[in-house]
């Protein structure tokens, strides 16, 4: 009931997908989220228990996609949210834009992607899922 | 015995003179200034109040009356002619004065009252019949409001806790009542629409014409999404209860709304002919909003998980109580998001099957789905006329 169903909704390859090992992180330091940011294909970046990341989440794994989540900690969020606008400022991960990261946010190939308005919108007009074959997140 | 009657001409002649001497004497005297301008003061000014009374009256019952006021100067000045027979000289015509400015102080505070209180009285009314007016204006108001409401389809009769819950919620958050309102409106411009696509579609329209309208359509969805984000701000509960629509609408209820996989349910088979890329991009579609469908419905249950220990862990005492409540409240803004995705759900599937479609096919497309929420509004209406027959 509580949503971890195999749905066959989803591709033969993944029958696995409602109970996928997911790693989780928790607590890295500021500095790391730069590392975290850079050398994974995806990464899921969100609150702890917060209800939107665990959308994202289940979203990405009906998908078959085994994502790297990294829950922050209510008191260590201000400081992530600011290293994360850093690197988007430096063009590491983003435009360039100094404006506030929401959480979740999703960073796909290195790059910002969005929150969870952001992979629903292309999730349903279909752009989602071969970008994220793209960066390889995603096989087949 | 003869002398008898010679004496009492003299004597009736002698009376008649002494009666009306003095009074005579007084009248040429300052009294006379003072007597006459009181009792014309006396006879015309209380009729002159008498006739304001008498509409006062006719306006409210509230009144003191008039007439005790009237009749002590006229006793009072009788008396006081009386008194000036019997005695003469000064110190009655002294009597008379003092006596007589008394009279007219006390006749004149008497008829300040007079005018005090018409005057209060006359404002009274002014009141309360402005009082009257407003209230005939919202009764005004209100019963067209119920006859909007009517023809909407909404189960007034069967479903006392939804009319009741309207009016209360209205009532009670200003936000939640101009939506309502807002509602309405929408309802009747849907309605409207429904029919000049029906118009459009078997008049055989030109293409240009079409799109336009399908166009307005979409617009007047997702200016219904707008509404709703606004008022899941007013009041989220009301949104998440679906409490502006009818109670078969409210039985499919997903999230402050209707469920995207259900829309594209009933819009498929009015759809006709699909191209293979078409039928190919509509299985897409459907795949896809029914995942996404899916990790909302699993965020909100853990959203409520999350609630209930909340709500659960709060001990009634002091200091552990509060700290719970406001972890409860944090969680619960959390809802607002929830309405906010899930009509942006909406949105996105409506976009996508436009996309997809020909213009022709949109039309019929949107047709279909304001006739299936018609339907289920005059399901919801036949229900509550239906409970509300005696077996």
């Amino acid at each position: 009931m509580l949503g971890l169903r195999v749905s066959p909704r989803t591709t033969p390859f993944h029958q696995n997908a409602a109970f996928p090992k997911r790693e989780t992180l928790e607590n890295a330091g500021d500095d790391d989220v730069e590392k975290l940011v850079a050398e994974n294909a995806l990464i899921v970046i969100g609150r702890r228990g917060c209800c939107m990341s665990h959308v994202v989440k289940r979203l990405l794994l009906g998908l078959g996609v085994n994502p790297l989540v990294y829950d922050v900690d209510e008191d260590r969020e201000e400081g992530v949210v600011q290293e994360l606008v850093r690197i988007n400022v430096s063009g590491v991960s983003g435009c360039g834009s100094g404006e506030k990261v929401a959480l979740p946010a999703v960073y796909v190939g290195g790059k910002l992607f969005g929150g969870l308005d952001k992979v629903m919108s292309t999730h349903i007009s279909g752009e989602l899922v071969p970008i994220l074959k793209e960066v390889g997140a995603l096989w087949l | 015995m003869t002398e008898l009657p010679s004496i009492l001409p003299a004597l009736v002649f002698m009376i008649c003179l002494v009666r009306f001497s003095v009074p005579a004497e007084g009248k040429m005297n300052t009294t006379s200034t003072h007597f006459v301008p009181p009792r014309r003061v006396g006879i015309y000014e209380p009729l002159h109040q008498i006739g304001m009374w008498g509409e006062n009256f006719k306006g409210n019952g509230t009144l003191n009356t008039p007439c005790p006021i009237i009749v002590p100067p006229d006793p009072k000045l009788d008396n006081s002619e009386d008194t000036s027979h019997g005695t003469a000289g000064t110190p009655h015509r002294f009597d008379q004065e003092a006596s007589t400015s008394r009279h007219t102080d006390k006749i004149q505070r008497r008829l300040a009252q007079n005018r005090e209180a018409a005057r209060k009285s006359r404002l009274r009314k002014k009141a309360y019949v402005q009082q009257l007016e407003t209230s005939r204006l919202k009764l005004i108001q209100l019963e067209q409001e119920l006859d909007r409401a009517r023809q909407q389809g909404f189960s007034i009769g069967g479903g006392v806790d939804a009319a009741s819950s309207l009016s209360f919620s209205g009532s009670m958050n200003p936000g939640i009542g101009a939506f309502e309102m807002e509602y309405g409106h929408w309802v009747e411009e849907q309605n409207r629409q429904i029919c000049e696509l029906r118009a459009l579609l078997h008049g055989h329209a030109s293409d240009i014409e079409l799109r336009m309208l399908v166009d307005n359509v979409m617009k007047h969805y997702f200016e219904l999404f707008r509404m709703k984000s606004a008022a899941a701000k007013a009041d989220v509960f009301y949104v998440m209860s679906g409490m502006w629509k009818t109670s078969a609408e409210r039985f499919f209820l997903w999230i402050g709304g209707f469920r995207p996989s259900e829309l594209l349910k009933v819009l498929l088979p009015h759809l006709d002919v699909l191209t293979e890329q078409q039928l190919l991009d509509v299985c897409n579609l459907r795949q896809s909003c029914q995942q996404a469908e899916d990790a909302l419905s699993q965020g909100m249950e853990k959203l409520q998980q999350t609630l209930a220990e909340s709500v659960a862990a709060g001990q009634l005492g002091e200091g552990s109580y509060v700290p719970q409540m406001t972890s409860a409240m944090e969680r619960l803004e959390a809802l607002v998001s929830f309405v906010n995705q899930a009509d942006h759900l909406r949105h996105e599937t409506l976009q996508q099957m436009y996309r997809i479609l020909t213009t022709r096919q949109a039309a019929r497309g949107l047709m279909a789905l304001g006739e299936y929420f018609q339907r289920l509004r005059a399901l919801s209406s036949s229900w509550a006329t239906r409970q509300r027959e005696p077996a």
